[in-house]
């Protein structure tokens, strides 16, 4: 036993749980996010805020119907982007990238439809399914240099990763101070507002009910890819142990640069439901993080595909209530951030308490 | 042309310093055996609580606070990622991005004031609303700051003059004393070191203390000493950089005076390009430098280590359990 404590009471040790059931897992995920709004509370607490009306506008959200369809259309780029991840991680590939991955799939859509408007490039018909390709592409490419870099040179994927994080930032940055800023914009670092026709609202008319179409079907397909394709199949015994692999003649570099490729993709079209569904129009800073998030949400979904989406929701709906914190109550909308940040650790946390289990023996009662 | 180097070569220093305390904690840790994924996060906190503890109380208690915060937030990973076992992945980048909130909500304009007046009830008025601190005074060694050209690492703050003291102190702690070779051997080969009667958790556990301790202090400098203007997430991933920095340093504190500066000098090379006209194509793509560099040199690195086998700690990332 690694974790032994000896006191007045008895000795405490820490035990590995041997199985446990889904019922016991669901309840110790709700109980670790029980705590950490306990935690929350406590720091709004200490500096003289209000805890239960604080939680009463962040659970609020979930009960008014314009505040949840915000919620949704918010889940869109986390839900896409966790799905991706839920592959690069099955593959034991850290990618912290999403964030970069869903900022060049903005840039891949907005020059499509810059393409189209400034030079007439394509019908206007096929501009939607080629900004979907882009932004996949470019995405997809942008997770391929740390792949191909982990792949070929053996470098560890966690620091590139975060690194083109920034510089993707910076090229939307430069994109709309400069070449793509909108004539007519006043100067504004902005590009020209998407036209209706590159609108993600084929259903209902409304983003948030497409969004969540496509995140569903992203589910679907990355829950087939994982469950009944050979790729899939590779992807987890990489994941799990690259020597196998290696052993059952698995092409480990190919598995790792094709599963870059498509975490990658994934993120790009959630760059797309950003500038397409959410904001119509390509700014700096469009994208408040929801590359990190899609982090906690694959966490905390399990890599699981179907619960990704609900998942995404639940956080989709955090990142909405900062907003009406902020409105009603002057908590800043950095708030939103730290309750995502303390949800994480504590999932973490619970992971353990899942896992093991804290043993008392009275003394005299095995020994002696 | 003396002048220019002169402020080329002390504005490189400055910038150095920042990744030069983060890397030199970092660097423990790592030959313990953790990745300590969390630096960037305990940095913003150290220069958040840096810049509202300086408007309280004064610089040296900041710098105190901060230190100790670093320390405290890096226990949180030290339980995590130690003792409970859990990705240290995982769980470092869940502190940084506690550290990214927490201080993007404390030092946001209303909690700030309500801390501040908690703190210290007699503030004046001008203070609780202003986005800058009092930068730390620059300190002139006699005759040394007199020296051309080397004179300008003379005429530093205090913090820049610990890192260089901080700097061998650790060189010599790691390589050449016993605590040292406790802490490597943990990092190369837990099993071993335990069966040595060393106790691999409490050799870790400190370890990531002392990473976050000097993160806190990198925070609070980066704040205090280069840039005393508060802005949400100003690292900018400062302590990412510093993370490749110790691997481009190949986990040894006296390499990363040389590795810091070069970062450093890009950096300022950035700035200086900007300040040129070559600023005016965008200085957007000037800032992408530092991560290229970051990038290249990791790359560079593994080739180096594939080639000559050289010293990532063996046991880095995986936890330790005696069971297995």
């Amino acid at each position: 036993m690694s974790l032994k404590i000896e006191t007045r009471f008895g000795r405490i040790r820490v035990e590995r749980r041997v199985g446990y059931g889904r019922l016991y897992s669901i309840s110790m995920t709700l109980l670790s996010l029980a705590l950490a709004f306990l935690v929350v509370a406590l720091i709004l607490a200490s500096l003289g805020l209000d805890p239960v009306k604080a939680f009463q506008v962040i659970f609020g959200v979930f009960m008014k119907p314009s505040l949840l369809l915000e919620s949704i259309k918010q889940s869109i780029p986390i839900c896409l982007a966790a799905l991706g991840l839920s592959i690069a991680f099955k593959m034991n590939f850290w990618n912290i990238g999403a964030e970069g991955q869903i900022y060049m799939g903005m840039i891949a859509s907005t020059g499509i439809v810059l393409l189209h408007a400034y030079y007439g490039f394509f019908h206007e018909w096929m501009v939607m399914p080629l900004m979907f390709l882009a932004s996949f592409l470019l995405g997809g490419a942008w997770c391929l240099i740390p792949g191909a870099l982990k792949a070929r040179l053996g470098v560890n994927e966690i620091l590139p990763t975060l690194m083109l994080n920034y510089v993707a930032i910076l090229i939307v940055d430069f994109l709309v101070h400069g070449p793509w800023r909108d004539p007519k914009g006043y100067g504004f670092p902005l590009s020209i507002p998407f036209p209706e026709y590159t609108k993600l609202n084929i259903v209902l008319g409304e983003p948030a009910y497409t969004g969540l179409l496509f995140s569903i079907l992203g589910a679907a397909a990355v829950f087939f890819l994982l469950e009944y394709t050979k790729l899939g199949f590779e992807i987890k015994v990489v994941g799990q142990s690259p020597a196998v692999a290696r052993y059952a003649g698995i092409r480990v570099r190919s598995t790792i640069l094709l599963g870059s490729f498509l975490a990658g993709g994934l993120a790009g079209i959630g760059g797309l439901s950003i500038v397409s569904g959410i904001i119509g129009r390509l700014r700096p800073g469009a994208s408040p993080g929801y590359g990190y998030t899609a982090i906690i949400v694959a966490a905390l979904a399990g890599l699981n595909p179907w619960v990704t989406v609900a998942v995404s929701i639940f956080f989709g709906g955090l990142i909405t209530a900062g907003g009406a914190l902020q409105m009603s109550m002057g908590i800043p909308k950095a708030a939103a951030q730290m309750i995502q940040a303390v949800i994480f650790l504590m999932i973490l946390v619970g992971e353990f308490i899942k896992r093991y289990r804290i043993v008392i023996e009275r003394p005299g009662a095995s020994e002696r | 042309m003396i002048e220019w180097i002169e402020s080329v070569l002390g504005l490189t220093i400055q910038v150095g310093t920042v990744y030069l305390l983060a890397s030199l904690g970092e660097i423990y840790a790592e030959r313990s055996g953790v990745l300590n994924l969390g630096l960037e996060g305990i940095m913003v906190m150290g220069a958040a609580l840096s810049f509202i503890f300086t408007l309280a109380y004064g610089h040296l208690v900041a710098i105190l606070v901060s230190v100790v915060t670093g320390i405290l937030m890096s226990l949180i990973l030290a339980v995590m990622a130690v003792y409970m076992r859990l990705n240290q992945t995982v769980t470092g980048l869940a502190l940084t991005m506690l550290g990214l909130g927490l201080s993007g909500f404390l030092a946001s304009p209303e909690v700030r004031k309500v801390m501040l007046l908690a703190l210290n009830p007699l503030l004046p008025e001008s203070l609780l609303a202003i986005q800058e601190a009092p930068k730390l005074p620059e300190i002139h060694v006699p005759l040394l700051s007199g020296i051309p050209i080397i004179g300008c690492f003379f005429r530093q703050n205090v913090l820049v003059y610990v890192s260089y003291i901080a700097a061998p102190l650790m060189w010599f702690i790691l390589f050449k004393t016993r605590p040292g070779l406790s802490l490597r051997s943990v990092g190369e080969n837990p099993a071993a070191a335990d069966a040595m009667g060393i106790n691999v958790f409490r050799v870790r556990c400190v370890a990531t203390m002392i990473s976050g301790g000097f993160a806190g202090l990198a925070g609070a400098y980066l704040f205090l000493g280069f840039q005393p203007f508060w802005r949400e997430g100003l690292t900018a991933g400062k302590g990412f950089i510093a993370l490749s920095l110790v691997i481009l340093s190949t986990w040894n504190p006296l390499r990363a005076i040389l590795g810091a500066y070069l970062f450093g000098g890009v950096e300022v090379i950035q700035y200086r390009l900007q300040l040129f006209g070559l600023g005016a194509l965008s200085p957007y793509l000037l800032t992408m430098l530092p991560y290229l560099v970051a990038i290249a040199a990791l790359v560079a690195v593994s080739i180096e280590s594939v080639r000559k086998r050289i010293g990532v700690p063996a046991s880095l990332g995986i936890p330790y359990s005696r069971e297995e």
